[in-house]
């Protein structure tokens, strides 16, 4: 079924695209004059009659086939309620429908047999036929994977169109050009062969200018689509495009030759023919190109997809970091490199010898990327790039943290550092780099294969997929919780990197919020507390909520020991009017426990969700009012904002 | 007609038929949806009406019904941090008073505690107006 929705979906482009790009180059070779162009002529439109209705052909079984996919069943295509039901009530079924309109205005208008013989008939005659074909292939992007980006979907369909178009005339008009070479390459008739040949040079220079848009629009395309090097490597997607791209390479390899070589030379029939063979093989492989192109708008774009990275290493710039030596040695290859390419870029200005400074010029990037690469190279695994099933929820790192505590902490430690009883030697400290730089989907590989060479058993069938990937969120809140020891009372300047785990905020049985709904909205002061060691500071607390909330600031109240009855424990007067969370304290108080240990503890959330700030300990834990307000003020005269961080970790 | 003035006139069918048609739809998409609006919103309030008449209120006052955790009580006032009462109140913490003195009453004298669970009905106009006709435990 899949095949047949690919093959219909490729016929009905290609021969939309053929038709666009028929009418475009008759436009480019002028009015025919001479008996053999005209038959040329003749012939395309002969051939655009032919196409308009294996367009129009393809378009129905690809909607039919479509119909039963949707509905996951075969019949549907056939049952005039379901196809009228998925024309009419979906997005995709009424462009089909103003498409077609289209393809059938364009077919009529064909069908007609105007007399052409007068000049600015014929162009109009033509004219208009591209004008409707082009608006059939351009109507396609309205129901793309362009027309699916939010926000900037104007941007991405007018990208889309462009490429749309940009194909329409190039690949479209190389065919009708090799069609055209080839009925004058067979003539002995030199008005014909002169008319062909200043077809083709137009066609060089339009073509030059379209290729310039299409790779410009493509790259754009790409970017949106598939927005990194995992995703394009590691989805059929992204597969999909490189595929287009090595034949891309392949068709301007042939572009290139024909417009250096054969046709600043064209003089006899001979070169004539080689020429039309050449731009027929040109057309043979965009034509391949257009089905990948196809595939590629029914697999799911690489952004939404969980890349498979296929090889065994990778390249990161994080040794820089970690080992200062590596860093003259990447300056020296980095230098060999560049110079090479300096000399590749002047090997093609030489006029002699140009062979031998090419090849030393490749050669030097060659010694330069083997001398400066390899520090760069580090291990990878299919999972590298995978997005972490579960978001780093205080939920999931206390489920992470038990697991840690009963599979993990015996050989890595309790914090991760390497200081596990069960292990003859230290282990890497997980909390700093090299460890907390790997990506979470290679740890996530690691936890479930293990590291036989040393000893580090797989935990792939032991552990449920969610409880592994919680592992890794708890391992990740070790390292934050290791680091944020630089933070203190004192909110640093546009500083904002501890990123503050989601919890659930649950007062009594309502529906529950979460510290997220705060972003972009308020800042948190998170307050974890003991009674009745934190009765006081409270008590303070409630007495000075107005002014808090003013100044922008939500307070969440977390008693350290769960109590249905935490809000009456507080008391009524005064008043507690801010959220007391009664329900799932244990997680919460054992994830930012880890952040701020001690009885009594506040940390001050910015309205991004990063920790800006943390009171902690037995003695600092209790802050005065005044210090907690003179932060938050501070944080509502912060310029830039950073980004929001993301939901899950990396 | 030479081909010319056919595709000239085509031309310009497509393009005022496009516009047209755009124009019309998309007026009437927006009109509509505007109306389905109006509509759903004078819905909920006839139907809060009709649910105060019935609980025996004068005409123009609706009822809403709201469920939250008491958080202060003073004299004329109970705070309440509650859930979204549809179509008066976001979820927040809010302040409501007695609609009669023998709710106030028992809210005061009764075993009502900080911190409890309650469900609650809020009649009135308006957010001004609104309040308090019944207090239960959730």
């Amino acid at each position: 079924m899949r095949v047949l929705l690919l093959t219909a979906l490729w016929v009905h482009l290609a021969s939309s695209v053929l038709l666009m790009g028929a009418f475009f180059m008759l436009l480019l070779a002028g009015a025919p004059r001479a008996s053999a162009a005209r038959r040329w002529d003749a012939a395309v439109i002969a051939g655009s009659r032919v196409l308009v209705l294996l367009a129009i052909g393809s378009g129905i079984v690809w909607l039919l086939v479509r119909t039963a996919l949707f509905e996951s069943r075969a019949q549907a295509a056939l049952d005039p309620r379901a196809v009228l039901r998925a024309v009419l009530d979906t997005w995709p079924g009424f462009v089909w429908l103003a498409r077609h309109g289209v393809l059938l205005v364009l077919a009529a208008f064909l069908a007609i047999r105007p007399d052409v013989g007068e000049r600015r008939n014929w162009i109009a005659a033509r004219a208009e036929a591209l004008l409707l074909a082009a608006l059939a292939l351009a109507l396609v992007s309205a129901s793309s994977h362009a027309a699916a980006i939010t926000p900037g979907t104007r941007l991405a369909v007018a990208v889309d169109v462009a490429h749309l178009v940009g194909t329409g005339l190039w690949l479209g008009g190389l065919v009708a050009l090799a069609f055209l070479l080839r009925a004058a390459g067979r003539d002995d008739d030199a008005e014909a062969r002169a008319y062909a040949v200043r077809a083709a040079r137009r066609f060089s220079r339009a073509a030059l200018l379209v290729m310039i848009v299409l790779m410009a629009s493509g790259v754009m395309n790409a970017i949106a689509q598939v927005e990194s090097i995992a995703g394009l490597a590691g989805t059929t997607h992204g597969r999909l495009l490189l595929g287009k791209l090595a034949l891309l390479v392949a068709i301007l390899v042939l572009a290139a030759v024909n417009r250096a070589r054969i046709l600043p030379a064209l003089s006899g029939p001979d070169a004539m023919r080689r020429l039309a063979a050449f731009v027929g093989l040109e057309a043979v492989l965009a034509l391949v190109l257009l089905g990948l192109a196809a595939a590629m708008t029914l697999t799911t774009p690489a952004r939404h997809g969980e890349p498979v990275w296929p090889l065994p290493l990778r390249l990161t710039l994080d040794t820089l970091l970690d080992v200062p030596a590596t860093r003259w040695r990447a300056l020296l290859g980095s230098q060999l490199a560049m110079a090479g390419v300096v000399a590749l870029m002047v090997s093609f200005l030489l006029r002699r010898r140009r062979a031998p400074v090419c090849a030393g010029a490749l050669a030097l990037v060659a010694v330069g990327a083997g001398v400066g690469l390899p520090p760069f190279v580090v291990d990878a695994y299919p999972t590298t790039y995978r997005r972490p099933l579960v978001t780093y929820h205080a939920a999931s790192i206390a489920s992470g943290m038990a697991t840690y505590h009963e599979h993990c902490a015996a050989c890595h430690g309790a914090t991760g550092a390497g200081d596990g009883t069960s292990t003859l030697r230290p282990l890497a400290d997980l909390r700093s780099p090299p460890a907390s730089r790997r990506h979470a989907g290679e740890l996530f590989w690691l936890v479930s294969h293990g590291i036989p060479a040393r000893g580090m058993p797989a935990f792939g069938r032991r552990l449920a997929e969610r409880r592994r990937w919680d592992v890794i969120n708890f391992i990740r809140l070790l390292g934050a919780a290791d680091a944020s020891r630089t933070i203190g009372r004192r909110v640093e300047p546009d500083r904002a990197w501890l990123v503050a785990p989601d919890f659930t905020v649950a007062v009594g049985p309502m529906a529950p919020g979460a510290l997220r709904d705060y972003r972009g909205r308020r800042m948190v002061l998170v307050v974890l507390y003991t009674l009745p060691g934190s009765r006081a500071r409270m008590t303070e607390l409630a007495r000075t909520y107005d002014v808090l909330w003013i100044m922008g600031v939500e307070v969440i109240a977390v008693p350290r020991h769960a109590s249905p009855d935490a809000i009456a424990e507080l008391g009524s007067s005064p008043p507690v009017l801010f959220p007391v969370v009664t329900d799932g304290n244990a997680d919460i108080v054992a994830t930012y426990g880890m952040f701020a240990p001690g009885p009594h503890a506040e940390l001050l959330v910015d309205r991004q969700g990063y920790i800006r700030a943390i009171w902690e300990g037995a003695t600092g834990g209790m802050p005065q009012a005044a210090a907690v307000q003179a932060q938050v003020e501070q944080l509502n005269e912060e310029k830039s904002p950073p980004p929001f961080p993301d939901d899950h970790v990396h | 007609m030479a081909v010319w003035q056919v595709a000239l006139v085509l031309n310009l069918t497509l393009a005022v038929g496009l516009a047209l048609g755009y124009a019309a739809w998309g007026r009437r998409a927006e009109a509509l949806e505007r109306e389905f609006g109006a509509a759903r919103v004078q819905v909920e309030r006839l139907e809060r009406e009709r649910a105060a008449c019935a609980a025996g209120a004068r005409a123009g006052e609706q009822q809403w019904e709201g469920r939250g955790v008491v958080r202060a009580i003073y004299p004329q006032l109970l705070v309440i941090t509650h859930e979204e009462i549809r179509g008066l109140l976001p979820a927040r913490t809010t302040s409501f008073r007695a609609a009669s003195p023998a709710l106030r009453d028992s809210i005061q004298v009764g075993s009502l505690r900080v911190g409890e669970a309650i469900r609650f009905s809020l009649r009135g106009t308006l957010a001004d107006d609104a309040a308090l006709v019944a207090v239960e435990r959730w």
